[in-house]
């Protein structure tokens, strides 16, 4: 091989690992404290008085949707926090399914966290004060995982639960609905 | 490269505290009698393989100085140098010093094994220890259940009691290894091991985690005190003791905020509303000896350090910086500080 | 049960235990070739029975049914009927028996709709319709609307509806759908408890509001789903969340003011448990001090769970209240060693005050959530020359109680469905024997434990017909897989450390309806059923037994044999108690609410997500079929003979 192709190879090589080298690994074992309020997230369905638009994606989002230690530790925290207690691995009981595609109080990750931060009428306890602010944007990484929104390489390849469940990288994408009309 | 001055602060104290501990983790501890056992048959092997090896040695100089004064191989000849007679005896000779030194590493080797199971048996008191990412969690088994203890990260043993310790894990495997009081043992999540000990001799042993275990590995120690039988009844029923209400107003007003905030989702305090299972047992966090599985000597500044910054000090632990303003800091510490 | 073991998956073949594990590759193949092959041949067999409103009927015992010198009510606790039904057991002695002897096997054919009536409800309806004097009363669960129904007048239209409005977060702390088991109507007073932990009383002819007490915490995870019991001017309540870490507890209040009585702890020290000098426990286990702390590791009574959700009889003779306990917290027993009193128990106690007479802890150190709150019959049965005062107990352990009811005495305790995870009680010292194989342990999954979690029977309640003298148990035949792990106590959430997955019990069927007889005790009919059964039974002297099915089946069974004679089916499946009342017009009138749900109806009522197996601790796996043959709803129906 000639020596001006040689080092393009190793040019597009080094670009690719640069590129590769995003968000989905990194740890963020320092994350902010807690004391930042966690933005309230409109559902879907939300008007908008006077034609306003909606909020963008709170820019948090980005750190953990993807994050493979996010989600890791989030599954975790689900089990240690006993959100399992109520909503199982994902089939609900006490609290409703988080592996389906019906989200009463909206599946974006913001939107999940708030829902973790805050409490929800009709029983989903308030985490603020109890957990991190960084402990609750992992849980709610690890909630999208159950319903295999975040990109498959982000997510564990072994089910961890016991009664050997499918593993979450088989775990089918249920996407979000447009509508949160859910009956209570 | 930088050099910061944190990790020094951390690792000086470190090095301070080592000279508390009875043989800093030294096979040659002779702390129990499984640790004894363990060294005797070291012994054996080391005087064994080293006669053999000086033997071996010998015969090789003695062939390369000997090279010099014979004349070359005379193959054709057909003379064969292991038709001497006297080779031919001290081959055999040889065979059989081979065959009777590996005979006695093989009876020896069975011996310390048949005795180290016979110690097992015969156990008085049993603890179950399960390892989590990266701490120890602590139960001393009791009869009678009002009396089952639970503690975390360090083990206090009685001396001269056979003592069976039940491992578990929570997650991925760990390894316990006390060396100056016994070998190694593995904790395997899904599964039951056990080690039994017979402590030999009083004092403070330090023992490790010996299988990798994640990113926090290097910083999963347990400190083993190994107390007199007497002391050790008495330190078993302080330890079943709830923890003291606090006295002064900063304490009453971190045991507030402990036994209400994000600390009591994970950690339990006895006699208190913080019953969380899935952290160290803090009762009697100020009685021990080292914080976070050995990775900072306990200390008022240590544990403001701990829970100001865990992260900082011991990166992917699971307990999360929290930041705490510096009034609440006081409040949480100097409460921690009472549970003695 | 090698072929029921095998069935549920492929993965079993590789747990340590099952034989696979050390076992060489070509007999997994030749052992997995015949387990298939097996195991096909009883899918086809089994599929004969699969319909639900075919059942198959087997008689066990031949020969005359017992006559004469059978069980019989006392008098006291179950005087002569009204034709009313004023508590969820018809009477103290819980009798679930109603002395209408219009419809009989003969006419049950031609039962037919005689009106209908809409809850607006749609979660688990668990409580049976009230009818006093021409008004029926029927509570639903959350939010716990208390309808009166004027039923002299053509199509019962509503007197008024009573709305408590309880906080809606309290269904975040409700384990098992957010049921209601019933009011009571008692001195001109409805009495009901709401899901929030509040005791009502409301007026039965206006519907105003005459007191409310507020008696659980849901802060720290307490809810109130049981029916109240009313007797000697104290109504009687008792808390649940015993898989949220609760500490349990029955209170009494007053009859007429709504004041609290007394209040007695079923864990902690002895002064708390109201546990004195009248305390006289049959058997030693159960004798010494303050065995509500010895027997846990140091402060895990506090949030040991042991509460008060079931059923409570009483006997007026004795002024003795009966009630069993919940199982203890959390399910992971290796976090709290010790028998765990007074957990999974029954206690009999002073009405006035409170005091325990006596306790027999029927499954101590509960490893399976045994709870014991079932119901509680009481029968003198024939002994010796006279007649002996006994409790009879279709126990969730899966053995058939006979106790002696001034002491606590276990006359018999006789296995009514299938069991493999205890051997037996024995009767010299009381104690459950459990096989040591089953014994959960954290971080592996113990498999094919019987009976599963919700027992050979959890809290539908039998019916006892001193006619036959035959008990009829509607109940479960359910197996489980159960893997422990460390559970993490934060008040207000659950406190469980199991994953749990169910599935069908040897045969096949998930559900069975037992005729037992208690004195000889065997069953002397069965009826097998697909899904499991989670309605309570109704026994009429016209030799009838109602249950219904939750799919929807409401079936009319005969007394003495198990014929099926008649059956309906309703928009919703049952698991509510049927009642039969005598009508404004003297007729004989039999009422349902079918609405399912429950703890095992959730899978449909809560809109879980079937691909999850251990969803609602386990029982999703059951009943994964069931959200295809029944959906949610609450609708009152009432049946009559046509004019």
């Amino acid at each position: 091989m000639s020596s001006p192709s040689r080092v393009s190879l190793l040019v597009l090589g080094a670009a690719a690992l640069a590129l590769a080298a995003c968000n989905r690994e990194e740890h963020h074992s320092r994350a902010k404290p807690i004391g930042e309020t966690v933005p309230a997230g409109e559902s879907p369905d939300t008007i908008f008085p006077g034609s306003s638009t909606a909020p963008p994606l709170d820019p948090r989002a980005a750190l953990y949707d993807n994050n493979v230690n996010a989600i890791s530790q989030g599954q975790q925290l689900f089990m240690q926090m006993n959100c399992v207690g109520c909503h199982s691995h994902g089939g609900g009981g006490m609290g409703p399914p988080l592996m389906d595609d019906e989200w009463r109080y909206g599946g974006r990750i913001d939107q999940i966290a708030t829902t973790i931060a805050e409490g929800r009428p009709n029983g989903m306890p308030s985490w603020r004060g109890k957990l991190t602010e960084d402990q609750i944007w992992d849980l709610a990484a690890y909630v999208r995982s159950l319903s295999g929104l975040p990109s498959k390489d982000a997510v564990a390849s072994r089910s961890e639960s016991m009664s050997a469940g499918t593993p979450q990288t088989l775990t089918p994408h249920a996407e979000m609905n447009n509508s949160d009309a859910v009956p209570q | 490269m930088k050099l910061s001055a944190r990790p020094l602060a951390a690792v000086l104290p470190l090095l301070l505290a080592a000279c508390q501990y009875q043989h800093y983790q030294s096979d040659f501890g002779k702390g129990a009698v499984e640790d004894t056992q363990f060294l005797t048959l070291f012994t054996i092997f080391i005087v064994v393989c080293a006669v053999m090896y000086l033997l071996v040695i010998g015969f090789l100089f003695a062939a390369i100085l000997r090279r010099g004064r014979i004349e070359a191989n005379v193959v054709e000849s057909g003379r064969h140098h292991e038709s001497h007679p006297l080779m031919q005896s001290t081959l055999i000779g040889w065979a059989a010093l081979i065959g009777v030194g590996l005979a006695a590493l093989a009876v020896a080797s069975f011996v310390t094994d048949r005795s180290m199971a016979k110690a097992a048996t015969n156990e008085k008191l049993s603890i179950t220890l399960t390892g989590n990412q990266w701490w120890w969690d602590i139960v001393y088994n009791s009869a009678d259940a009002s009396k089952t203890l639970r503690t975390a990260n360090e083990l206090h043993l009685p001396l001269g009691v056979p003592t069976r310790i039940i491992l578990k894990s929570n997650d991925v495997i760990h390894s316990f290894w006390v060396p100056s009081l016994a070998g190694k043992q593995d904790l395997i999540p899904g599964r039951e091991n056990d080690i039994t000990i017979v402590p030999k001799r009083t004092g403070i042993y330090r023992g490790q985690c010996a299988e990798y275990c994640g990113t926090q590995h290097a910083h999963m120690s347990l400190v083993v005190v190994v107390d007199s039988y007497p002391d050790f009844i008495k330190w078993w029923g302080h330890q079943l003791q709830p923890a003291p209400a606090p006295a002064s107003p900063l304490a009453l007003a971190g045991f507030k905020y402990v036994t209400s905030g994000p600390c009591s989702s994970c950690h339990n305090i006895g006699g208190t509303q913080a019953s969380g299972q899935v952290a160290p047992d803090l009762t009697h966090l100020a009685s021990r000896k080292s914080i976070a599985a050995g990775t900072l000597p306990m200390s008022e500044g240590n544990l403001y350090g701990w829970v100001e910054d865990p992260q900082s000090l011991k990166p992917g632990v699971k307990m999360p910086t929290i930041g705490l303003p510096p009034d609440r800091l006081h409040a949480v510490v100097a409460y921690l500080e009472t549970l003695r | 049960m090698r072929i029921v073991q095998y069935r549920q998956g492929t993965q079993k073949l590789w747990a340590p235990g099952a034989g696979g594990f050390h076992g060489g590759v070509m007999r997994r193949v030749t052992g997995a070739l015949t387990v298939a092959i097996l195991s096909a041949a009883a899918t086809l067999l089994g599929a004969c029975h699969r319909s639900s409103s075919t059942q198959s009927t087997s008689p066990i015992a031949e020969g005359p049914l017992p006559a004469g010198n059978h069980a019989l009510p006392p008098a006291a606790a179950a005087p002569a009927d009204d034709g009313n039904w004023v508590m969820p057991g018809k009477n103290y002695a819980a009798t679930r028996f109603s002395a209408l002897s219009q419809i009989t096997p003969a006419n049950v054919s031609k039962l037919a709709l005689a009106f209908t009536f809409s809850t607006a409800t749609n979660k688990g309806f668990e409580a049976p319709p009230l009818v006093v004097n021409g008004t029926m009363y029927v509570i639903t669960p959350y939010p716990n609307y208390l309808y009166a129904l004027d039923l002299t007048k053509p199509g019962a239209p509503t007197k008024w509806v009573f709305k408590p409005k309880p906080a809606a977060a309290s269904q975040g702390v409700a384990c098992c759908d957010v049921v209601n088991r019933g009011a009571v109507y008692d001195n001109g007073k409805i009495f009901f408890n709401t899901l929030d932990g509040q005791t009502f009383a409301v007026d039965a002819n206006s519907g105003q509001m005459a007191w409310h007490t507020q008696l659980g915490d849901i802060q720290r995870g307490e809810t109130i789903t049981m029916a109240p019991l009313v007797a000697n001017g104290k109504v009687l309540v008792g808390n649940s969340g015993g898989e949220m870490g609760v500490r349990g507890w029955i209170a009494a209040l007053d009859e007429g003011s709504g004041k609290l009585a007394w209040k007695a702890y079923n864990t902690g020290p002895d002064k708390d448990v109201l546990i004195g000098a009248r305390f006289k426990p049959f058997y030693p286990m159960d004798q010494g001090k303050d065995l509500g702390v010895k027997s846990w590791p140091p402060d895990a009574w506090k949030i040991g769970g042991a509460t008060t959700w079931g059923w409570l009889a009483y006997d007026p003779e004795t002024h003795l209240v009966f009630y069993g306990t919940s199982n203890p917290g959390p399910w992971n027993a290796d976090q709290r060693p010790g028998d765990n009193k007074w957990s999974a128990g029954l206690f009999a106690r002073d009405v006035n005050t409170g005091e325990a007479v006596w306790h027999y802890q029927t499954t101590p150190h509960d490893l399976f959530d045994y709870d014991d709150v079932n119901e509680i019959i009481l029968a003198d049965i024939p002994w010796g020359s006279g007649r002996r005062p006994v409790l009879l107990r279709p126990d969730r352990n899966g053995y058939f109680y006979v106790m002696d009811r001034r002491t606590g005495q276990v006359l018999s305790a006789t296995p009514y469905g299938y069991i493999n995870s205890t051997k037996g009680v024995d009767l010299k010292n009381g104690r459950l024997i459990y096989v040591a194989d089953k014994e959960p342990k954290a971080g592996r999954v113990t498999r094919d434990i019987c009976p599963a979690s919700p027992g050979a029977k959890d809290w539908n309640p039998a019916a006892f017909s001193p006619v036959t003298g035959l008990v009829y148990i509607p109940h479960n035949n359910l197996c489980m897989d159960f893997s422990g792990m460390q559970a993490n106590y934060i008040s207000g959430t659950p406190y469980v450390g199991a994953d749990v997955k169910m599935y069908a019990g040897p045969g096949g069927n998930r559900g069975v309806f037992t005729a037992w007889d208690p004195i000889n005790r065997r069953p002397v009919w069965e009826i097998k059923e697909d899904l499991p059964l989670w309605s309570p039974a109704l026994a009429t002297a016209g030799n009838l037994v109602f249950y219904g099915t939750m799919d929807g089946w409401f079936k009319a069974v005969d007394a003495r044999n198990g014929k099926l004679l008649w059956q309906f089916k309703a928009g919703s499946g049952i698991i509510g108690q049927p009642i039969s009342y005598r009508g404004p017009d003297g007729r004989q009138y039999i009422a349902v609410v079918a609405g399912v749900g429950g703890w095992a109806g959730a899978i449909v009522s809560a809109q879980m997500d079937p691909h999850d197996p251990t969803g609602a601790l386990g029982f999703a796996n059951a009943v994964k079929d069931l959200p295809m043959k029944t959906t949610a709803g609450g609708m009152l129906y009432v049946f009559t003979l046509p004019r």
